[in-house]
């Protein structure tokens, strides 16, 4: 069949132009970035897949953040900068956070915010490394991410720091814990890095777990596993898991019958959990990287501009988290610009210097947020002040309830 | 310049012809993303983890990725040998849900395993390519390849045995074709083009986990054969280029985004339920040569 | 002693989920002879349908926020109203990514595709509607009875009593209707031989219908049970459980309704029986099972000898 070989030919002629056609030439770098309408910003989180649960609060985290700093609210510093937000969807796996990173990047974007999982992370930031573009992560905890590259920086505290504060304030309520037992969702970076940080604070203290026992984020039913652990007596549970399996791992450890103390990590600190575990969230002792409430002017200005959004309720950790990511990168741009020469807008650079500049202005500076005070290493690790230890308490109706700061 | 999607596009395209290959001997055979899970392991952990392949230089040797290319395709062909031969006794659906299973034990195994990383998986994966174009030359160069195999099969003795296999095995048996063997040689080739893609894939991803092989990449891998057309190759290679690259162009869309995308791959079957291309739309368009007819001297 | 009972109990109770969703698949395949992938998101709208007919509002993220339907309805009837509604959706199904393939005598691994992408719109149809957010019944639904009951020294949790109680139920009804029935020895006929069927007057068409509708309801209560069991975790809620049956319906053998049952208990006993220190490998139990037993028998634990099309 002589007829296949040439229209192999063709058809594959055909492919290299159709190829050729998709890559138009995007930002190179050399001329300007293209400010209409405000400095471009894009932000890539997850709105689709598993894992959209938490691209919808650090979505409602940069509406809010857009708002407030574009608005009559704004400081009065706050001359001359627009940004103009560009919301890219990231999808919950590695391949969709690529399109849309490459997407912005070729936008000409000065920096970008995101992507929401660590996995992905470690996919897409190399190539903004690469591309010379500066990221701020607002939810990759996992450990490595900071040192992908100069350009990479966070606003969420990896997990070594947060999690061990939670064990000590269960002990201190219970120093006679002796039998602790561990979950973690083994299929998730965060959890699995946090899980291990608190096996080691428990180590340190000379505790053994009684059992550890993996999970899914996808698995929905316990009770297997927490019969299991229950026949161990543990008098202490520790888990790290994300609010939805965790919250209903919590309600199936305490439907079973255990009364003793429950961890839970930071990847849980969302009232997310409240409708999933209800009453049996009572109790929960829990490390946070945001606390609701912190009583600086900032967090209550976030905390207000929440309520009005979202009908009374209390902002979680990504909304916060995702709100301070926007900060950084407007403050660093609103300091660029006040320090440029007069009639030398900071959009006249050339966008290679403008994001290289604004790369090293986010690592310089200080920042006053919702998370409290925070700074960066050189490396672009987030230094953070404070952090709490908070215990859940529900409210009568089982449904909504507030994280209780702990001394 | 930005060749991303593109090279999605070709992977994926690579994809649909792995689950092509066993489905034209009549197989249906869900085991591709296994398979390049496998070679993408391979890649991730040799490239960080052996130091004389040069993962520490600015960019990655060219000799060391063919080298992983070409052990990815050996683990990928034993292990294809060794599973295909009680698998591929099983038929029809039965087949199809056995290698799905194996799919999701390997997950579960990658998750456990000491070296796989698990859930974090392999990061930092050596770059021997500046920007995507290398990417593309590479998976095209590969695509063409395995374009220029399948396109050969039809003058070959085993695609024609394929044929006969797939039409009817009984008769193909009688007609004194090892049956067992073309099938088995169909599943190891396309355990090797899933693996080799995997490794091209890793070095592209940057990191490699085990969330890269799971059921949902069973399936749409499929799609891209049923959509595009499952009875020449033409049609897979379609089908990975256009479901590949639909998400993407779609992002105007917005939220409705992947509701369009079900959209089409429910409506797709539906209104080619041969899917898109096939044999005899081929000839028709060979016969005519469409794109030949505004100007006879140019084309080719 | 006690734990034991415990473990059995959480097995068995895991298992009629597992048995219930692969009846589902089940029904479908015994008459079209494929399998309807959108099942997954049809059990997710049940548990969703559940919680709405029960009173529950709709979180602050979806286009829906903020929704609550006028009535609040006892749950055993919102659960039977959730089911109908699932059975609808699963007709809905049939009508657009199955009859349209039928007329036109496509090969059976299309609708493997096209009721992908239905399950596709459904799903994000939820998360657009509903947001991503978790949601979870109530916990007072059951009225009095309360949380957990002793049995036999074990600590049981009452709802893991019902779900096995109306798997025992479905699975009871569902027999006497396939076997005892007009209605369900026609489907079996058109199962059987569609052509034949249809020589003896029976609308194939209608029949096809209904199995579909039969599954949808399957799935909507044993959504519905679940999400009472435990929260409902998102619009992904039942693609874990639509996995594991897929499992469980070919390891029971396709197209048997007691394999189903069967192939159900022991993976959820199987399950239940991992020791802790191997969790991690819990989920692939019911797949190494499932090959394991293929290989030695070809057709599952209970099939039919299958025809050699694909």
């Amino acid at each position: 069949m002589p007829t296949i070989p040439r229209l192999a030919r063709g058809l594959l002629v055909a492919g290299v132009m159709t190829l050729l056609s998709a890559c138009r030439s995007g930002g190179s770098g050399a001329g300007p970035i293209d400010a209409t309408g405000g400095v471009p910003v894009g932000a890539v989180i997850a709105l689709t897949g598993n894992s959209s649960v938490i691209g919808q609060d650090q979505k409602i985290g940069l509406e809010l953040a857009e708002r407030h700093f574009a608005g009559s609210g704004a400081p009065p510093a706050a001359k001359g900068v627009k940004v103009k937000l560009r919301l890219e969807d990231g999808g919950s796996d590695e391949q969709t956070a690529t399109n849309a990173f490459r997407t912005l990047i070729n936008g000409g974007v000065a920096a970008l915010i995101g992507p929401s999982l660590s996995q992905q992370a470690f996919a897409v930031d190399p190539i903004a490394q690469r591309a010379g573009v500066p990221v701020v992560g607002p939810s990759n905890t996992a450990v490595g991410i900071p040192q992908i590259g100069s350009f990479i920086s966070r606003v969420s505290a990896p997990v070594s720091v947060v999690a061990p504060l939670s064990i000590g304030a269960a002990l201190r309520q219970n120093p006679a814990i002796r039998r602790v037992a561990v979950f973690y969702a083994h299929d998730d970076a965060y959890s699995t890095s946090e899980s291990k940080i608190f096996q080691q604070a428990l180590q340190r203290r000379g505790l053994q777990p009684v059992t550890v026992q993996r999970t899914n984020v996808s698995d929905t039913d316990f009770q297997n596993q927490v019969t299991d652990t229950l026949r161990l007596k543990p008098e202490l549970i520790v888990i790290s898991a994300l609010p939805m399996d965790g919250g209903n791992l919590v309600r199936q450890i305490r439907e079973l019958g255990y009364g003793g103390a429950i961890v839970v990590g930071n990847g849980m600190n969302s009232p997310n959990i409240y409708p999933i575990c209800q009453k049996y969230c009572d109790g929960l002792l829990i490390a946070q990287a945001y606390s609701p409430e912190t009583t600086a002017a900032i967090n209550q200005t976030f905390l207000s501009l929440y309520r009005q959004a979202r009908g009374g309720a209390v902002p979680p950790q990504f909304s916060a988290q995702a709100f301070t990511a926007y900060q950084v990168v407007f403050e660093s741009l609103q300091r660029l610009q006040a320090a440029q020469p007069p009639g030398k807008p900071l959009t006249a650079l050339p966008a290679a210097e403008l994001r290289r500049r604004l790369n090293s202005e986010i690592l310089a500076g200080r920042y006053d947020t919702p998370l409290g005070p925070i700074r960066f290493t050189p490396e672009g690790e987030v230094v953070q002040e404070r952090f709490y230890v908070a215990q859940v308490r529900m409210n009568g109706d089982g449904r909504s309830g507030r994280f209780q700061l702990l001394p | 310049m930005d060749a991303t999607l593109p090279v999605q596009m070709v992977l994926g395209a690579l994809l649909g012809l792995s689950v092509y290959l066993p489905l034209a001997t009549g197989q249906l055979s869900l085991a591709t993303p296994g398979f390049y899970v496998i070679g993408g392991y391979v890649a991730a952990l040799l490239s960080t983890g052996v130091a004389a392949l040069g993962g520490g230089e600015p960019s990655y040797p060219l000799p060391s990725l063919l080298l992983e290319m070409g052990l990815a395709a050996l683990l990928a062909a034993a292990v294809a040998v060794v599973i295909g031969r009680p698998v591929l006794k099983l038929r029809g659906i039965y087949l199809a849900i056995a290698t799905i299973a194996l799919v999701e034990i390997l997950r579960v195994l990658n998750l456990n395993l000491p070296f796989t990383g698990g859930a974090v998986g392999i990061f930092a994966i050596p770059q021997p390519f500046a920007d995507p174009w290398g990417y593309l030359l590479l998976s095209a160069l590969l695509l063409a390849a395995v374009c220029w195999l399948c396109a050969r099969l039809g003058a070959m003795r085993l695609g024609r045995a394929q044929a006969a296999v797939r039409d009817d095995e009984l008769a193909a048996a009688c007609m004194g074709i090892d049956t067992a063997q073309v099938k088995l040689t169909a599943f190891v080739i396309s355990a090797v083009i899933a693996a080799l893609t995997g490794v091209i894939s890793a070095h592209f991803l940057n990191t490699w986990n085990a969330r890269q092989g799971s059921f949902d990449a069973s399936i749409t891998t499929l799609a891209f054969v049923v959509f595009g057309g499952s009875r020449t190759w033409v049609g897979p290679v379609l089908g990975g280029l256009v479901l590949t690259a639909l998400p993407e162009l779609l992002r105007p869309v917005g939220d409705l985004r992947l509701i369009v995308y079900g959209l089409v791959i429910l409506a797709g079957p539906v209104v080619f339920p041969q899917g898109v291309i096939t044999p005899e739309r081929l000839q028709h368009w060979a016969r005519h040569r469409p794109w030949r007819r505004p100007s006879p001297r140019a084309g080719a | 002693m006690d734990t034991l009972l415990q473990i059995l109990f959480n097995g068995l109770s895991v298992g009629a989920v597992y048995a219930l969703f692969a009846l589902g698949y089940t029904l479908v395949f015994s008459v079209l002879g494929v399998i309807n992938f959108a099942q997954g998101a049809v059990f997710t709208l049940g548990a969703y349908f559940t919680y709405l007919f029960i009173g529950g509002g709709v979180g602050s993220n979806g286009a829906l926020a903020g929704l609550q339907l006028p009535f609040a309805l006892p749950f055993w009837l919102a659960l039977l109203l959730a089911g109908l509604a699932a059975a609808l959706v699963s007709v809905g199904v049939e009508a657009v990514a199955f009859r349209p393939l039928r007329r036109r005598g496509a090969e059976p691994l299309l609708y493997l595709i096209t009721s992908l992408g239905a399950g596709v719109i459904l799903v994000n149809l939820i998360q657009i509607l509903m947001g991503a957010e978790g949601y979870a019944l109530p916990a007072g639904a059951l009225g009095w009875l309360p949380v957990t009951i002793t049995l036999a020294g074990a600590s049981v949790r009452t709802v893991q009593v019902l779900l096995l109680l109306v798997a025992a139920v479905v699975v009871l009804a569902l027999t006497w209707w396939l076997e005892g029935t007009r209605g369900g020895r026609a489907l079996q006929a058109v199962a059987e031989d569609a052509t034949t069927a249809r020589l003896l007057g029976i609308d194939s068409d209608a029949m096809i219908r209904l199995s579909f509708a039969a599954s949808g309801f399957l799935a909507g209560i044993s959504g519905g049970l679940v999400g009472l069991s435990l929260s409902i975790t998102g619009p992904y809620f039942g693609i874990g459980f639509g996995l594991k049956a897929l499992g469980v319906l070919v390891l029971g053998g396709l197209g048997s309704v007691p394999g189903a049952v069967l192939a159900g208990l022991i993976v959820g006993l199987a399950e239940a029986l991992v020791p802790g220190e191997w969790s991690g490998y819990k989920d692939a139990v019911a797949y190494a099972f499932l090959f394991a037993v293929l290989l030695l028998r070809p057709r599952g634990l209970l099939g039919r000898p299958l025809d050699t099309r694909v």
